[in-house]
């Protein structure tokens, strides 16, 4: 008798282990916003016009602030986005990124979308003028500031580098720090798309 | 044995339910919302050295909005962050440094000599303390008025319009609480409180004890 307790308590234990280890709430890989309001929306200008983030309403939008010219950081971050976006699949479909360039001077329209389709087809680039551009990444905390370069490079911009999400209804919800990987970034926009 | 089964997936939804219940009552774990964004910005400050949203990253800031013009009697919250910056040492900050950020709202007067006058007069260490703006006026209202949801508005005639109030900034440049100035409860007190709260946060934000403080956001465990 006392053995069947003893067992029963076991495997009582065992199930509520499992369950907890089942039904964990997902760790989100960035830092999750609680935004009750839903995020500046803009319009700036790409190869096809007008790109607008509410454009995208029922995708999830991710947000990239960089540059053409950027030596690593960009192509880095671009590069994690486009193979997460391989990883997922058909899932991919409802994830749109935007890459809003701070060099307003030096990226076209045209040369962006160039830039933009080395990483993934699916990408988008665009760009304004400067008061567009500081207004647009102040508000979502971009600080952005043109630095000496070399010879080979001219100007460059520090800036940055985070990856922002907006959520499927324009909301802000996550914060992706630099260095994030591909796998990172697919796992929670995948658990993102399940909700 | 299915109904033993299906007791046991009944007794164990319950428990869920019961402990999600429980977590957000009892409220053992109390978080400060992740509210939105930051403003970015690059402002000039008393010294007339660049003071930029980037400089403050790893620190929390409070900031605080006003102009040196403002006519008698003007909101008293210098004397807030005064008593604040005293008191500092009541909580476990585990060594995060906390910046005070006045932004003026009158850059026409408000230059950087100005300001470092202003804040001689009342005594500011601008270590902690820094008194900025930017002569760039569509900026400063994109940083003020959409940022930080800081009403103000030029009355003409040297006068200034604005809603007082301070805005708490965490070291990833997330807005967790704003201020609305008072005069009935210690605004003092509750950022103190605000400050330690965070703290907390971020001496938990790694490991295991991390998903707990995630489920305190999900449950909206929010510290009063």
């Amino acid at each position: 008798m006392r053995l069947k307790v003893f067992l029963s308590v076991i495997v009582v234990v065992l199930g509520l282990a499992a369950g907890f280890y089942f039904f964990r709430p997902h760790t989100f890989h960035g830092t999750v916003i609680q935004s009750p309001e839903r995020s500046f929306d803009f319009t700036l200008t790409g190869a096809q016009g007008d790109v607008s983030p509410s454009d995208f309403r029922g995708k999830i939008v991710l947000l990239y602030f960089g540059y053409t010219f950027c030596p690593d950081i960009c192509p880095g971050t671009l590069g994690n986005v486009a193979q997460a976006l391989r990883d997922m699949g058909a899932k991919a479909d409802e994830v749109q990124l935007i890459m809003v360039s701070l060099d307003p001077e030096r990226d076209t329209p045209e040369k962006l979308a160039e830039y933009m389709k080395h990483f993934h087809p699916s990408f988008i680039g665009v760009t304004g003028s400067k008061e567009q551009l500081d207004e647009v990444a102040s508000l979502y905390g971009i600080f952005y500031q043109k630095t000496e370069g070399s010879s080979a490079t001219g100007y460059l911009i520090d800036h940055t580098a985070t990856l922002l999400v907006l959520d499927r209804e324009g909301f802000l919800k996550m914060v992706f720090p630099f260095g994030v990987t591909a796998k990172e970034i697919a796992d929670d926009l995948k658990y993102m798309l399940r909700q | 044995m299915s109904k033993h089964y299906f007791n046991g997936i009944y007794a164990f939804a319950a428990f869920l339910v019961i402990s999600a219940f429980a977590f957000k009552v009892i409220q053992p774990i109390q978080v400060l919302p992740r509210m939105r964004l930051s403003p970015a910005y690059n402002f000039i400050d008393q010294d007339n050295q660049p003071l930029t949203s980037e400089t403050l990253r790893g620190q929390f800031a409070l900031y605080s909005f006003t102009y040196t013009h403002c006519p008698e009697p003007c909101y008293n919250m210098t004397e807030t962050i005064r008593e604040i910056q005293a008191r500092l040492g009541e909580v476990d900050l585990g060594g995060i440094p906390v910046s005070f950020v006045t932004i003026s709202i009158d850059p026409d007067r408000d230059t950087p000599e100005v300001l470092r006058a202003y804040g001689e007069s009342i005594d500011a260490d601008f270590d902690h303390w820094k008194f900025a703006t930017t002569t760039n006026k569509d900026l400063l209202k994109t940083v003020v008025g959409a940022g930080f949801e800081t009403y103000y508005e030029d009355k003409g005639g040297g006068n200034i319009t604005f809603d007082p109030g301070y805005v708490l900034v965490d070291g990833w440049g997330i807005i967790r609480s704003e201020y609305r100035y008072t005069t009935e409860v210690s605004d003092a007190d509750r950022i103190l409180r605000h400050l330690g709260v965070l703290a907390e946060e971020v001496r938990n934000s790694t490991g295991s004890s991390k998903l707990a403080y995630e489920a305190a956001h999900l449950f909206l465990c929010y510290a009063p």
